[in-house]
Parts: structure tokens; C-alpha cells; sequence
């Protein structure tokens, strides 16, 4: 009976092993992602009181062209810090009116791009081969993530690869 | 007579004193299009986004050194968007690709 349920429990673990992973689990936390990446952007959400940092990793950066698809490999993260606020609550604003924002990370969000993804997808869903993935600060992935927003919005942007501020700047980044 | 003459002497020195108001401008987004489709405006000016549309809008600018997303801009709605950095960048709606507005903020 015992080797039985041993028996049971190794074939299991066996068909987790060798079963593919699905969306989001395919991406993995960045570790390090502050130093090894560059960071190429930095969206101020005053609606929300919080700065977004955009980073890229380098190798993809060094591959990528301006005016084409991004490539297989690249991982671009947006980082949300909350801003620094007054003593009203109201989110404190530099010289040239940008909000400053504090170290304390909100949430981190990851899309990666690899050769075959999103092919489960239908075609009104699929962001081409990006994958999406939702991190809490310490790297654990978020409880209950969804992603159908990340899907809907940059299915918006689907003439430039389905980024926001990547593309769209990669030709002065590479200046 | 007296009184004239203080106001003669105060006229210059308070068109001295204070400087040059900043200007507003304001862009419509009525038919999925941003209205005017490019902008000339002075450091500290302030541009005034008033959706006219019957759909929800968005004021996005995704380029390096001035990036900001004002967030969800539903009909009805006004956002402004303070120049307060000299330069060129592209406001986008999130939402729409196609509606897009050229700013060149000079000093």
C-alpha cells in the first residue's frame, strides 16, 4: 500500500515536471533586474501617486533594431515606486515638474518575448510571442493576478511589437 | 492730476515687475482625434485635454525624459498637463494608437 502511494506520488511529480508551463509561469523574476538591466524610461501616474521605472535587459538591447519586431529573449520591466507625497498627501513634483519618487517598490510587472509563445492564444488575445507576469517586491509572484488587462492594452500598440515606450524610443536609445 | 501721474509711473513698473503670463491651450479629442495635431507652447504653459468625445480618452507620453500617463480620461473629463521642461515629445491615447499630438515646448 505504501509503494503504492509513493508510487503515486512519483508519477506525479514526474507529470508536473514534464508538463509545460502556461502563461505568466513562463516568466521568471528579474533578480537584480535594478543593476543588471538598463533603465531606458520613467513614467510619472499622478492619478495614481506613483512613478513607473522601465528597464530592459542589456543583451536583448544589444540585438535589438530600431524600426523592427523586438527580439526573442528580451524582458522589459515596469516597476512601480510610490511617490513622494506632502504633508496634504499631494504627490511632491521636481524642478521640471516630475513627480519624485520614493524607493519603496509597489509592484513589479514583467513582459518577455521567446520564439513559440502565445501560440495557445486566439488571435484577438495574442500580444505576438510577449508573455506577461505580475510581481510583489520581494519576487513572489502576485496572488490572483490577471492579465487580461495586459493583453487588451497592448494589443493597442500591436504596430510596434506591442510596447508602450520601448519601441517607440529604441532609436534614440541606441544613439 | 496727481493720481494720473502715480498711475503713469506704475504701469511700466509693474509690466516689469511681473513677468509674462503662461498661456493655456487646449486640445479636444471629439472623433478619436486629438484637435489641434501639434502644438508650439513656452515653457510653463499648460495644455487643458477636454474629452468631447463620447468615449473614454487618455493623455500618455511615452517619451524618454518627459514620459507621464495621466490615466483614464472618461467623456466629460479635463486633464492638464503642466509644460514645465523645454523639448519636443508625442502625447499618445492608450487607448486609440492613431490619436497622437506633437508638442514642442521652447523657453
Amino acid at each position: 500500500m505504501r509503494l503504492g502511494t509513493s508510487l503515486a506520488a512519483g508519477l506525479a511529480a514526474l507529470a508536473f515536471a514534464g508538463a509545460a508551463l502556461a502563461g505568466a509561469e513562463k516568466v521568471g523574476y528579474p533578480a537584480g533586474y535594478q543593476t543588471k538591466f538598463r533603465l531606458y524610461n520613467v513614467i510619472d501616474r499622478p492619478d495614481r501617486k506613483i512613478v513607473r521605472f522601465m528597464y530592459m535587459n542589456p543583451e536583448a538591447f544589444e540585438k535589438a533594431k530600431a524600426g523592427e519586431p523586438a527580439p526573442h529573449g528580451m524582458v522589459l520591466v515596469m516597476e512601480d515606486r510610490k511617490a513622494k507625497t506632502d504633508a496634504s498627501g499631494k504627490a511632491v513634483t521636481d524642478a521640471e515638474g516630475r513627480i519624485v519618487a520614493t524607493d519603496e517598490v509597489a509592484n513589479v510587472f514583467v513582459m518577455r518575448k521567446e520564439a513559440g509563445w502565445g501560440a495557445e492564444y486566439p488571435p484577438e488575445k495574442r500580444n505576438g510571442e510577449w508573455e506577461y507576469a505580475w510581481f510583489t517586491p520581494d519576487g513572489a509572484r502576485k496572488a490572483d493576478a490577471r492579465f487580461d488587462g495586459c493583453f487588451s492594452c497592448h494589443k493597442a500598440r500591436a504596430e510596434r511589437d506591442f510596447t508602450f515606450t520601448f519601441a517607440v524610443n529604441l532609436g534614440e536609445l541606441k544613439k | 492730476m496727481k493720481r494720473a501721474f502715480l498711475a503713469f509711473l506704475a504701469g511700466p513698473t509693474l509690466l516689469w515687475a511681473v513677468p509674462a503670463l503662461a498661456g493655456e491651450h487646449v486640445v479636444r479629442m471629439a472623433g478619436m482625434a486629438y484637435a489641434p495635431a501639434a502644438i508650439g507652447a513656452k515653457l510653463g504653459d499648460t495644455i487643458r485635454f477636454v474629452n468631447d468625445d463620447g468615449t473614454a480618452h487618455n493623455v500618455f507620453v511615452p517619451t524618454v525624459g518627459f514620459g507621464v500617463d495621466l490615466g483614464k480620461q472618461d467623456p466629460g473629463k479635463e486633464a492638464t498637463l503642466v509644460l514645465a521642461k523645454a523639448g519636443r515629445f508625442e502625447v499618445e491615447c492608450v487607448f486609440h494608437p492613431d490619436m497622437r499630438i506633437a508638442v514642442a515646448v521652447s523657453r
